[in-house]
């Protein structure tokens, strides 16, 4: 398993790095319109009504923002509480700690293709 | 010049006398332009020859007086006194083994030097009548930033990983590693990956940039440690579409 980590590693740093990088830009614009700009009525609700957030998120770019929005946090959490968890002192249950973190984000990464795939 | 008095208290250690690390305390009379380490070897010199602590540059140049001063990483030989207040608390480097007093062990970070093959690694070695390695102003500036190390080791100490995984290359190693991967005329790259992926993995770094904070060289480990990653990311990805020959 240990191994298995190590060998993983620069795909697991790429998604967290990713994470970091589009998945928090992405996320804050995902908050900005939908938590703020709608209810304040910045933007008008129509701009999101049901038919037209339907036909952005079915497109193929809709559909890779949509999985990059989902998908790309999970893999930076997963690596934020991983490093959390050793600076805590749990260097030596690392390998099961990481393996559970992962794993998660593995199982949420599939639920978010297959929800953009079906859409 | 005016001299005032400011107490020092030491972290001792004994191993043949001392079951754990003790502080002793000494007040002296300092010169204001006294940096942390002329009043160690002041007290060595003159209040209490028992005291070990090592140095030798007084220049910040041979990396050997590295402690924690106040309970932070610091280079004793640039470390100003007037920068401290009238307690100064040292004690030996965080993160390594204690020889004696302010003395640490030196082998295990010796070893993660070694790990990273610090030196020009050639496919094939190039014959003396052949001449010299040639290297434009441009392909030095690539790695001279991190070549400035002196090993002073005040980033292991300062680094929270290194803390947690004693396996952990460290901010030195890599930085060190990485300034021959950016060196024109070596050709060591695949030889190192496999070392910064191996068990004491580049990845490690969770990018608290506490070394690049304590380096008294700005060399920048945590960018030598992040480019390293990102290097080792692209040798992997392309790992497989272009196979890898002689290997092992
Ligand atoms: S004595 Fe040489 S670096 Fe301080």
């Amino acid at each position: 398993m240990k191994q298995w980590l190590l060998r993983l590693e620069p795909i697991i740093w790429l998604l967290f790095g990713q994470g970091i990088l589009l998945g928090t830009l992405l996320l804050t614009g995902w908050i900005l319109v939908v938590g703020l700009a709608i209810p304040l009525g910045l933007v008008p609700a129509e701009a999101l009504s049901y038919e037209r957030a339907h036909a952005l998120a079915s497109s193929l770019v809709g559909k890779l923002v949509l999985l990059a929005l989902c998908a790309l946090p999970l893999w930076k959490g997963a690596h934020h509480i991983r490093s959390l968890a050793i600076d805590f002192g749990g260097a030596e249950r690392d390998t099961a700690v990481a393996g559970c973190l992962y794993l998660i984000a593995i199982v949420g990464s599939l639920l978010a293709i297959a929800a953009v795939v079906r859409l | 010049m005016s001299g005032s008095k400011k107490t020092f208290v030491i972290t001792r250690f004994d191993p043949d006398r001392d079951e754990a690390p003790r502080q002793q305390s000494y007040e002296i009379e300092v010169d204001p332009r006294w940096k942390v380490l002329d009043a160690l070897n002041h007290i060595k010199d003159e209040v209490d020859p028992s005291l070990s602590h090592r140095w030798s540059c007084r220049m910040a140049v041979c990396g050997s007086c590295g402690m924690m001063v106040d309970g932070k990483p610091s280079l004793t030989c640039k470390d100003s006194l007037a920068d401290h207040g009238d307690t100064v608390e040292v004690a030996p480097l965080a993160n390594f083994p204690v020889v004696r007093d302010l003395v640490v062990e030196l082998e295990g970070f010796l070893d993660k030097l070694k790990q990273v093959k610090p030196w020009i690694i050639r496919a094939k070695e190039r014959a003396v009548e052949e001449g010299t390695h040639r290297q434009s102003p441009a392909e030095h500036q690539e790695f001279k930033q991190f070549s400035m190390c002196i090993n002073c080791m005040l980033c292991y100490s300062a680094c929270p990983v290194v803390a947690n995984e004693p396996d952990f290359l460290g901010p030195a190693a890599i930085a060190l590693g990485h300034r021959y991967n950016l060196d024109s005329r070596d050709e060591g790259d695949h030889e190192r990956q496999e070392v910064f992926r191996g068990e004491g993995s580049v990845f490690s770094c969770s990018y608290a940039n506490e070394c690049s904070e304590v380096c008294p060289k700005n060399v920048d480990p945590a960018a030598a440690v992040n480019q390293a990653k990102f290097r080792a990311v692209i040798d992997w990805a392309t790992s497989f579409v272009v196979p890898r020959g002689g290997e092992g």
